[in-house]
């Protein structure tokens, strides 16, 4: 089983539309996917059209006492089941404190469904956390999606320094760039001079483009309502840079 | 985990009327319909139905918007599906795309095809039952049959499904599906159980016998098993569908044989010299292409052995094997489809027909002595009893099994030849198929622990032999191989396998005292004294 984090601290720069849409297309080709929505604002879990609601909270989850099975909810697609945001995860910092190996309990958690599964994307919410050392600990891959703007390559710095630091596992980072406009010279020249040295960047870069935002409305991911459209062709190509072998 | 899918049919003459269902099924849900679609279900499995014995199945399925496999438990829950084209069957495993699908299956079939166990033409229409946000929360499947069209690989598929609704129930969704199967019953429909398909060739655990039947009757049924199994295996034989057809055949064969020889205290003397060489026939028929099978079966695992030659060596070894294989394969296939073989199964099934009719008589058993069983003079006792009870015949065919194998196994010491071992080799097969034949007869258990202990002494023999069999096998194919001007390093190679099988047989050889020894230690004379054996 391999596990995929979308990570970045900074919100709002595409974490939910990428996790959904990887999620869906490893799906579509056999896998048997899961998608772990862990932002209390639930985006990813609006999308699938699942109420956000674990029982028991993300309390219940973390410390055991329901198991994780119990609250996996199958999508609307074939191989492809969601585990719910909940609000309660506001407070899953607290939750993951009480526990014996803090740092490594999400993990624990997803290595029990380990024969149930071959994918694991993990939708993060955007912080430096307890959460997210869990996240680092438990994921093979981060893949980190980058506005091309100059605060976001200081953001990227600092995140790959924050995964060079920590002990014991640490994922490959993946960065790609994200909601990117060709049009602005900014963009352009950001994506260009993002230093490649040391850091994978994917080549492929998915632009801003208004049926992304419609994924809201329609509450589905991109390739399912529109498979032709150039948004799913981006995502299916970034799906093949970024997907385990 | 998730609720198993459920089927439901009409009862009576009802039939399925899917406004009324979706108009009843419309007052909890938004029901969201699906247009009808002709799909084409392939259900796929190996011959000896190794997917299900693991709790699975395979569909292919054809839609007009494409194909996909679709693997799922016995129950109808979902496993994994992945979008596939131009599939045929039967084919091994590996042609399916790389995935999870493959690797969870191709360990399982492993040498064995995929075969088409049914394959049925459906239409089906797909109601998602939705709740207040859209959500799926359940699927109910009409599925019908589309026309008089089903192929059915095997006598022992299912028969095709009449109409029925399908409730698929979704993860973390379990009570949504069971509403709505609850108002489906409500409705008068109900709950079908799942098919009960039969393995080819599997006859189920072998009910116990009176040890004062006749003997006959239990000799009929046990070559009655061996000849359906024989039968069924033709097809895929002939089609070369995989390697385990030809196997199985083989095994079907040598079992009718062992037991024509085993019976024949109780078996009329003209069956002997009427069957006997016919199945000998068969044996030696198809010898060729099975010890070529093996080889090539074989060749991943001798690469292994190699030091200092290259694996890629081995490859125009590969080529002659199956170039030779090709020949002999043509003259089995003209053998299998002459009159010859057509007449031997008609008319063996006949004679087995009236071996276990006991109102027909038989004729008396040969009495030249060669049995240790005393001669039961002619015209007495009960001729339908075919002369002997099974019960009599079991205890005397396994002692004298058992007595030839210590004997055997004795008298082997250190200077002893190769054939002596390999003597001993059939010996014990005798003592195995005695044991398997008449196990109505003997202690369910007992009978086991013998086999298991029979077991580790056919191993050694077994590896002994082998060795042999193949060293000498692969220096004939070098010699042939060098005529054809085979290169070096290929001779080189075959002459590192010559050596590493000369190593194993001088290990099974060295391993062969222990085996023996722990085969006739007291705890197992005592088994065979209350197997009715080692009198």
């Amino acid at each position: 089983m391999k596990v995929l984090a979308t990570y970045n601290i900074k919100g709002g720069v595409g974490k939910t539309s990428t996790a959904v849409n990887l999620a869906y297309l490893a799906a579509r080709e056999g896998c048997r996917t899961l998608l772990w929505d862990l932002d209390p604002q639930a985006a990813a879990t609006y999308l699938f059209r699942v109420r956000a609601r674990v029982k028991g909270g993300g309390h219940a989850l973390v410390t055991r006492r329901r198991p994780i099975e119990a609250a996996l909810k199958a999508t609307d697609f074939d191989n492809l089941d969601l585990l719910p945001a909940d609000f309660s995860y506001r407070n899953m910092d607290l939750d993951l404190d009480d526990t014996k190996k803090r740092t490594r309990r999400l993990g624990q958690l997803l290595d029990s469904l380990s024969d149930d599964y071959d994918v694991v994307f993990l939708d993060c919410p955007p912080s430096i956390s307890l959460v997210s050392e869990n996240v680092m600990h438990a994921a093979d891959t981060l893949l980190v999606p980058l506005i091309p703007a100059t605060l976001s390559l200081r953001t990227f710095e600092q995140l790959t320094r924050f995964v060079a630091d920590s002990d014991g596992h640490r994922p490959e980072v993946v960065a790609f760039f994200s909601m990117a406009d060709r049009r602005k010279r900014l963009h352009r020249e950001v994506i260009e001079a993002i230093p490649r040295d040391g850091t994978r960047v994917a080549t492929t870069v998915i632009p801003a483009l208004a049926i992304i935002e419609q994924m809201a409305e329609r509450r589905a991911p991109v390739p399912a309502f529109a498979p032709n459209s150039r948004a799913a062709h981006c995502y299916e190509e970034l799906w093949s840079e970024v997907r385990p072998h | 985990m998730t609720r198993p899918t459920r089927a439901l049919q009409a009862t009576g003459e009802g039939r399925l009327e899917l406004e009324s269902i979706i108009a009843a099924l419309s007052a909890h849900w938004v029901v969201a319909a699906s247009s009808r679609q002709r799909v084409r279900r392939t259900r796929l499995d190996t011959f000896d139905r190794r997917l299900r014995a693991a709790g699975l199945t395979v569909e292919h399925e054809v839609l007009a918007s494409g194909e996909r496999l679709l693997l799922s438990h016995l129950d109808g829950s979902p496993t994994a599906a992945a979008p596939v084209r131009d599939l045929r069957w039967p084919a091994l495993a590996d042609v399916l795309p790389a995935g999870p699908i493959r690797d969870r299956i191709a360990p399982l079939t492993d040498i064995r095809a995929l075969m088409v166990v049914s394959d049925e033409r459906r239409r089906v229409q797909r109601l998602a039952l939705q709740n207040k946000d859209g959500k799926t929360v359940a699927r109910v499947e009409l599925d019908e049959p589309a026309a008089a069209f089903v192929v059915s690989a095997s006598a022992s598929a299912a028969p095709t499904a009449p109409s029925q609704l399908i409730v698929q129930p979704l993860r973390g969704y379990d009570e949504q599906a069971r509403r709505a199967e609850r108002l489906l019953v409500g409705l008068g429909l109900r709950v079908v159980d799942a098919d009960q398909e039969r393995t080819p060739g599997s006859t189920g655990p072998s009910l116990p016998m009176d040890r004062e039947e006749p003997a006959r009757v239990l000799l009929a049924t046990a070559l009655s098993t061996f000849s359906a199994s024989m039968r069924e295996n033709v097809p895929g034989l002939l089609e070369d569908v995989d390697t385990e057809f030809l196997h199985d055949f083989r095994v079907a064969v040598r079992r009718t044989r062992a037991t024509l020889k085993l019976g024949r205290p109780a078996l009329p003397a003209a069956m002997q010299r009427t069957w006997e060489p016919g199945f000998k026939w068969l044996g030696d028929l198809t010898t060729p292409v099975r010890d070529l099978d093996v080889y090539e079966l074989d060749l991943p695992r001798m690469s292994g052995w190699l030091v200092s030659a290259d694996p890629a060596d081995l490859q125009s070894f590969a080529t002659h094997l199956r170039s030779r294989r090709m020949v002999e394969r043509r003259k089995l296939v003209r053998s299998l489809r002459s009159v010859r073989f057509r007449r031997l199964v008609t008319e063996w099934d006949d004679e087995l027909a009236r071996l276990a009719d006991t109102s027909v008589a038989l004729d008396p058993p040969e009495t030249s002595g060669t049995s240790d069983i005393p001669d039961v003079p002619a015209g007495a006792g009960d001729p339908g009893r075919g002369y002997l009870p099974a019960g009599r015949l079991a205890d005397r065919s396994i002692s004298r099994a058992y007595r030839r194998v210590a004997r055997g196994g004795a008298g082997i010491g250190a200077d002893s030849p190769a054939e002596d071992l390999h003597g001993l080799r059939k010996r014990c097969k005798e003592l195995r198929y005695a044991l398997e034949v008449f196990a109505p007869l003997i202690d369910h258990t007992a009978r086991r622990r013998a086999v298991a202990d029979l077991k580790g002494l056919q191993d050694v023999l077994g590896r002994f032999q082998d060795s042999e069999v193949q060293r000498l096998g692969l220096r004939d194919f070098a010699e042939e191989m060098m005529a054809e001007g085979t290169s070096a390093g290929a001779m080189l190679a075959m002459g590192e396998l010559i050596g590493h099988l000369e190593t194993e047989q001088d290990r099974a050889r060295r391993e062969f005292d222990v085996a023996f020894a722990r085969f006739t230690r007291p705890s197992s004379l005592k088994l065979m004294h209350h197997l009715g054996g080692a009198a």
